[in-house]
């Protein structure tokens, strides 16, 4: 196994698959920063290019893109609360709280040192999972997928407000997250719910126009209402340094780091779960890390957990979600989709023989993921600081350039007026959570899962009856479950007792 | 002075679809495609953009642009309703949009067989195949299992679905019908952990499963190509005419399974033009190299056979309509 690590190693380096791997790099750069804009959507434009090329170039090259757009979505997140992806949603939370109150740096620092580690832990978890991916794949049926996204929604007990009050908020938040889940024809009965009439509505909502009006239309309306700058209200000369105080973080937190990318990996693996399901459970988890009532109440004003933990979920997915691609030939996401069509392009056939035969090609991609993350991250923190700056520009100057942003990035899902129609809304929506106090982090659970949810409790009673309730791996996931909504209870009696 | 100018911008203006007949230079045509990047449709499409700008008089940029949405009932109105018949746009879309239109879907404001109809760039084969495993060799033994076969699918709408859902209902195989799954590939997964049975879908999806042994063909749609001609038919099994009528009805979308159209009254001339241009870009050698690489395989079907195909789905009497919409719904 070593030799093969070794092999694949010596691929990626040879100076053709290297400048490939570099040129997707720039690409995935500019495609991150821009909202909208998906990973996908520039694979399947890029597919075509690969026809000449031999399979460890043009895997260095659409996988150092692809890896990279994870990373420099988070960017935009934490500088204009813009979510770059719909994949870097969650950091968005406390990255731009962060940055309002001046620490951009710190955690655009602490958003790219994650972000290295959790792609470094995917890349070794797929490496090491190799042996045993297929048996591990196959534990994991309908029934056990359906509890891994119960699991997902028992966070929204950490993610919601203090007290009895903010948790019934948050159930209400998650609850109509899950009611606009069910927008769409639904996939049992062929019904459309909730469409109201129009075809705009049939496939049920995108996620980006809900995302970036959620997160990005508050923060706006915020901005010009202060009419000072993003970082306005924090002393001055404090905005322009602190990537270094965001790398220390990371370390500082090293284990969270580690048990969020081990996160994000296990929930790549598993196809049909989906990118923007994984950092919102680690943003769950790293709530959960708070120690005392004051500390969690830090979580959505700008705690550097909440940077951490999506950051590293968000890249050790990307490790993860290869695995089904490689080893059975089912793809875990679009973007996985059209990397199986390259393979087939250059005729690769995957399945078991790429854990075999072609080993040294799966260890290839392993390598591009972590050498693409590990140039990208030593590129930004270049100009991370004079990045930061840009909070010091006057909001009447930046209102504009992000707005623009925000319209092309939801424009770009459907191409469609009704997305920015969608944008709006669900920008208003967002405005008055946030004037209300509430927290909009269990909405957006509800909304990522709620479809996931449902499928999957149908597929499994309509195939198993009750029976699949007593499946060892479902009864673990529901003593999980039960365990992450007690959890904050108990610790706060615990601390009443103790402290 | 200024009439004058108008004037010539008028014959200009008249003039303009008959100069364009000829010749496509310095234009930019635009394929619709009703699906977001990433599946079959906009593959094909792509794919096709790389190699008709030779074969289109005037060697105009092929471009495609995606219109997703309503399992492309939206592109489909666009098409029809805004685009201009100037041989500019074209459009591919979802091979069910004639059932949409048959069972009378909300939305739809198009009338399929009223396309200027380049053809199909393919069609499509959709098999039911089980899991290697079970004791089933063929249909016949399939028909007859006493235990309940459970075949997954995505949803009503689809091949996944529809086509065993009318082997269950008309022809009284044992089978249950578990939908809910994301993809065709999801579906997959479940089959190899032996969640379900088997399921059906595209032989070009199923394809690689077959030669790795995981499932075994047991019957197709009317829609053949080489290496499944031998399988039955599910219409050969029909129990009465009616049944056999729906069956047709169901798989008729499949023989026309790439559309390619322009908007109505698109000038004669620019229809053929395009015809024969999708005629040799298909035939084109470095795009089929290209598609056997990507197994991606084209076949063209012309214009004037493809909507005689729909036409006659769109002929069917009103009460076999309406009983093919007790089966059958428009999705995905």
């Amino acid at each position: 196994m070593l030799e093969a690590l070794w092999e694949g190693l010596l691929l990626v380096l040879q100076w053709k698959a290297f400048g490939f791997m570099l040129l997707g790099i720039g690409l995935g750069f500019w495609v991150g920063l821009l909202p909208g804009l998906g990973g996908a959507t520039t694979l399947a434009l890029m597919l075509p290019f690969i026809y000449t090329m031999q399979p460890v170039e043009a895997f260095a090259f659409l996988l150092g893109m692809h890896a990279v757009v994870a990373t420099t979505g988070d960017i935009t997140s934490v500088l204009f609360g813009l979510p770059g992806e719909a994949t870097s949603a969650a950091t968005v939370v406390d990255g731009y709280a962060m940055t309002k109150k001046g620490e951009a740096g710190r955690a655009l620092g602490a958003a790219l040192a994650s972000s290295l580690v959790g792609a470094i832990v995917g890349a070794v978890a797929l490496a090491a999972a190799i042996p045993v991916v297929r048996p591990l794949v196959l534990t994991f049926g309908s029934p056990e997928l359906f509890m891994l996204a119960i699991v997902g929604l028992a966070f929204i007990a950490s993610l919601s407000g203090e007290g009895a009050r903010g948790m019934v908020r948050g159930f209400i938040a998650a609850g109509l997250g899950l009611l606009l889940a069910t927008v769409g024809q639904d996939p049992q009965a062929g019904v459309a719910r909730f469409t109201f009439d129009t075809l705009y509505l049939w496939q049920g909502l995108d996620l980006v126009p809900v995302l970036v009006g959620i997160f990005a239309i508050p923060e706006i309306i915020d901005l010009f209402v202060r009419g000072n700058s993003i970082a306005g209200n924090a002393p001055p000369g404090k905005v322009a340094k602190g990537a270094w105080e965001g790398v220390k973080d990371t370390y500082r937190h090293f284990w969270l780091t580690i048990r969020c990318s081990l996160i994000g990996t296990f929930i790549g693996i598993m196809p049909g779960l989906g990118g923007s399901v994984a950092q919102w459970m680690a943003y769950g988890h790293a709530a959960q890390s708070a120690k005392t009532p004051e500390e969690r109440k830090q979580f959505g004003q700008g705690d550097v957990r909440g940077v951490l933990g999506p950051g590293a979920a968000n890249n050790s997915k990307e490790g993860g979600s290869l695995i089904p691609t490689v080893a059975f030939g089912v793809p875990g996401s679009t973007s996985m989709a059209i990397l199986l069509g390259g393979f087939l392009l250059l005729g690769l056939v995957p399945g078991p023989d790429m854990l075999t035969k072609h080993v040294a090609v799966t260890y290839s991609m392993v390598w591009t993921i972590v050498i693409a993350n590990v140039i990208t991250v030593a590129v930004c923190f270049l100009f991370l600081d004079r990045l930061a700056s840009i909070t010091e520009v006057k909001g009447h100057r930046l209102i504009p350039v992000i707005l623009v942003l925000v319209f092309i990035g939801s424009y770009t899902s459907n191409s469609h007026y009704a997305d920015l129609l969608v944008t709006l809304v669900f920008g208003g929506v967002g405005y008055l959570m946030v004037r209300a106090g509430w927290a909009r982090a269990p909405f957006v659970l509800g909304l990522v899962l709620g479809k996931i949810a449902e499928n999957y409790l149908y597929i499994s009673t309509a195939r198993y009856e009750a029976a699949w309730l007593a499946r060892p791996v479902v009864m673990v996931l529901i003593a999980v479950a039960i365990a992450v909504v007690v959890y904050p209870f108990f610790q706060t009696r615990w601390r009443k007792r103790h402290g | 002075m200024k009439r004058r100018q108008l004037l010539v911008a008028a014959i200009g203006l008249a003039a303009a679809p008959m100069v364009m007949a000829q010749s496509f230079a310095g234009k930019t045509v635009t394929i619709i495609v009703g699906y977001k990047p990433g599946g079959g449709y906009d593959a094909t499409a792509r794919m096709l953009a790389r190699h008709l700008p030779k074969h289109i008089p005037g060697r105009p940029t092929v471009i495609v642009q995606n219109m997703s949405g309503a399992n492309s009932v939206i592109a489909a109105n666009h098409v029809y309703n805004v685009a201009k018949p100037d041989g500019l746009t074209i459009g591919t879309f979802n091979r069910n949009l004639p059932i949409a239109q048959l069972t009378g879907v909300d939305g739809v404001k198009y009338d399929i067989t009223k396309f200027a109809w380049i053809g199909s760039a393919a069609n499509e084969s959709t098999i039911l195949a089980i899991r290697a495993d079970l004791p089933y060799k063929n249909f016949e033994e399939l028909r007859k299992a006493k235990e309940t076969v459970v075949i997954g699918s995505t949803g009503p709408g689809a091949n996944t679905h529809d086509f065993p859902l009318l082997l269950k209902d008309l022809v009284g195989v044992n089978l249950k019908i578990v939908s809910g799954y994301s993809s065709s590939a999801d579906i997959m997964l479940a089959v190899e952990r032996k969640e379900v049975d088997g399921r059906a879908g595209s032989f070009t999806s199923l394809r690689p499963f077959i030669e790795r042994g995981v499932v075994r063909p047991i019957v197709r749609a009317r829609s053949t190509e080489p290496g499944i001609d031998k399988l039955p038919v599910d219409e050969s099994f029909a129990p009465n005419p009616r049944a056999k009528a729906i069956m047709a009805l169901r798989s008729a979308p499949e023989l026309v399974a790439r559309p390619y159209v322009m908007p109505p009254k698109t000038p004669a001339e620019i229809v053929k033009a395009m015809r024969e241009a999708f005629a040799r870009t298909i035939d084109d050698p470095e795009l089929v190299a290209e598609g056997k690489k990507s197994k991606i395989d084209l076949e063209y079907m012309p214009g004037d056979q493809a909507q005689k195909i729909l036409a006659d789905v769109m002929n069917q009497p009103k009460d076999l309509v309406a009983e093919f919409a007790k089966y059958i719904k428009f999705g995905e």
